[in-house]
């Protein structure tokens, strides 16, 4: 049985994540975890005519990347599951139309990392693939102007507000029996939308740390364990309001993280001088942090068991005009090295 | 406060009665309270009255105006005034003034000069 | 729209508990960025003004229409090197609310949309922030117009 609980899988056949790549543009290569990133670009358009291709360009580049590194061929590709904020996320369609592998499209909106790792190792632990390739990505220019003003336009953005992150993660996952040394997905609650009423588009953070909240308590109730199973909490890109306001729930109902086991991508990714106000978001947030810096921790020997829980804000620029609040949604997966 | 304090000036140079008019109508305005420097330059039908309102009197500067051409009206009921507060007509009248002392600006010259000005202050765009 | 119920218990409850975390703008900073800023913006505008009066044919009742073109044009190059939205951020309203943010809020839509073509991309975005400001400005002076013209009409004025 691979249903624990109410909401979460077990991956008994331990699903091995074989490579991973990150893309990003200049203001993560002035970030904290620039050393993390395969590929900084240093202009906004890398070199193509449009944020949106340039933004295709991103999800391509990690991809393409995070199969060479696994060490085999685009075409040994089984599936791919992407997703991005975009319309009808046009850019990982069009990334794979290029790439030319079974695609499934995801949104998620922030979550979308977390969707496709959980989905992806799922498909792989039923056999229905050997090989997968999963990303998500954001282009700060390109979110910017579907969901708020101009790049240029001279508003004045609240202490509140959160920065997309221009950059793209992928992960190739394969059903490979050799686990020795190598970092496994173990488990996957997937989390319910929950909207506590918060409508500030400004105030991602706020609106979002309910989901976090819920699925991280779900997690622990399917799974039967406690939060000191794991060396680190990272929740996708919270911001500091969230990140606090989650820590605070948690402890509400009982669920005791240690602080300091108790991370956000959206905070791990800027500098602390950097104009971010309240942190990173985005769907490349989570999938850059997560795919660049913390699985090199964890081959490091940094931590060994991580859960990862990628937070998204199920809003869209007619929904808030309309006065809607903001329903999120948050997905946890259990990363474990094996040994 | 700096001002410039000009003497009043006529185009017709020698018309003692033009003379007296103009300084006439320049103490009459500087009389004001709210008012600080004032130029006056007499030309042969019209008189341009230019001035400046002290810095916190410049919100009532449309009732200022209104005041002194009541005024004017009522003190001299047969002349023609151009009245304006405006800086730039203020500069004109200046440089007009100044011209007008060198022997060799003649008079139809002058009043030329001041017909223009006096067109200036009533262009509105 | 949207929800029309009222705040159930856990939603109060929660959203209490968000408040403590939420950073507050600092509005009395805020405030006084925008009036050092606005300030300066329009010591620049004042500079223009006398430029013009000193060395061009203007009064200063006409000298205010090559002003504002003159601001505009300067704003939309500060605008186009990027340099505008980071006044922004450290003034808001202080490089909002003088003609500039204005000039600002149309020159950003057309550089963003320059992408989408010349008619739909720019032609129909341009105004999309500064279309409400022309709309309703345009609406409000001809009701303050239409107001005045009856009440000169009757007599009252």
């Amino acid at each position: 049985m691979m249903l624990k609980g109410k909401q979460s899988w077990v991956f008994q056949n331990r699903p091995v994540i074989e490579a991973s790549a990150v893309s990003g543009g200049p203001f993560e290569g002035n970030g904290r975890l620039a050393e993390d990133f395969d590929i900084i670009h240093e202009d906004l358009w890398m070199g193509k005519d449009s944020y949106e291709k340039a933004h295709t360009l991103l999800l391509e580049e990690a991809i393409t990347t995070a199969i060479k590194k696994s060490g085999c061929e685009t075409e040994e590709m089984e599936f791919m599951l992407a997703g991005d904020l975009i319309n009808q996320i046009t850019p990982s369609s069009f990334a794979a139309r290029s790439l030319s592998i079974p695609y499934f499209g995801l949104f998620g909106a922030c979550s979308t990392s977390m969707e496709g790792l959980a989905l992806g190792s799922f498909i792989i632990n039923y056999n229905g693939a050997k090989k997968i390739v999963t990303g998500a990505s954001s282009h700060n220019a390109a979110v910017e102007k579907q969901f708020r003003y101009p790049t240029e336009y001279g508003g004045q953005k609240p202490p509140t507000a959160q920065w997309t992150v221009t950059g793209a993660g992928a992960a190739v996952l394969s059903n490979n029996k050799n686990k020795e040394g190598k970092l496994v997905t173990t488990s996957a609650t997937i989390g319910k939308v929950v909207d506590l009423g918060l409508s500030d588009p400004f105030n991602m953070g706020g609106a979002m740390a309910p989901a976090a909240a819920d699925t991280i308590i779900a997690h622990f109730k399917d799974m039967e364990i406690d939060p000191s199973y794991y060396d680190l909490i990272v929740t996708g890109d919270l911001g500091r309001i969230g990140q606090e306001t989650t820590y605070e729930l948690l402890r509400k109902y009982g669920v005791m993280l240690q602080r300091e086991r108790f991370e956000d991508c959206g905070l791990l990714i800027y500098k602390e001088d950097q104009p971010v106000m309240s942190g990173g978001s985005g769907a490349g947030c989570s999938a850059t942090v997560l795919y660049g810096h913390l699985l090199k921790q964890m081959h490091k020997g940094i931590y060994s068991k991580i859960l990862v829980v990628a937070t998204g804000a199920l809003l869209s620029p007619l929904s808030f005009q309309q006065k809607e609040t903001i329903p999120c949604i948050a997905h946890a997966v259990s990363i474990e090295m094996s040994d | 406060m700096q001002q410039v304090n000009p003497e009043p000036a006529q185009v017709e140079g020698n018309n003692k009665k033009d003379k007296k008019l103009a300084l006439k109508v320049k103490r009459d305005i500087q009389s004001l309270p709210q008012i600080y420097d004032v130029a006056v330059v007499r030309g042969k039908k019209d008189t341009l009255v230019v001035y400046k309102v002290k810095h916190m009197h410049r919100m009532r500067m449309k009732q200022i105006e209104k005041d002194i051409n009541k005024m004017l009206e009522k003190n001299y009921p047969k002349e023609n005034f151009t009245v304006s507060s405006d800086f730039k007509i203020f500069i004109e009248a200046i440089e007009l003034k100044d011209k007008m002392e060198n022997q060799s600006y003649s008079e139809k010259e002058a009043e030329e000069k001041l017909q223009k000005v006096i067109e200036l202050k009533k262009a509105m765009t | 729209m949207g929800r029309k119920t009222s705040p159930s218990p856990v939603e109060k409850g929660y959203q209490e508990l968000q408040k403590k975390h939420e950073l507050k703008r600092p509005v009395f900073k805020n405030c006084i960025r925008a009036f050092l800023v606005g300030g300066f913006i329009c010591t620049i505008g004042q500079a223009i003004t006398y430029f013009y009066i000193y060395y061009f044919d203007f009064t200063e009742q006409t000298a205010g229409n090559p002003t504002v073109a003159t601001m505009i044009f300067l704003s939309m190059l500060l605008t186009g090197f990027g340099v505008y939205d980071h006044i922004g951020q450290f003034a808001g309203a202080g490089s909002a609310v003088p003609v500039t943010g204005f000039g600002n809020s149309v020159i950003s839509a057309a550089i963003e949309h320059r992408t989408e073509g010349m008619v739909l991309g720019v032609g129909g975005n341009m105004f999309k922030l500064a279309g409400t400001v022309l709309l309703f400005g345009v609406f409000s002076a001809f009701i303050v117009a239409l107001v005045r013209t009856l009440l000169t009409m009757w007599g009252v004025l």
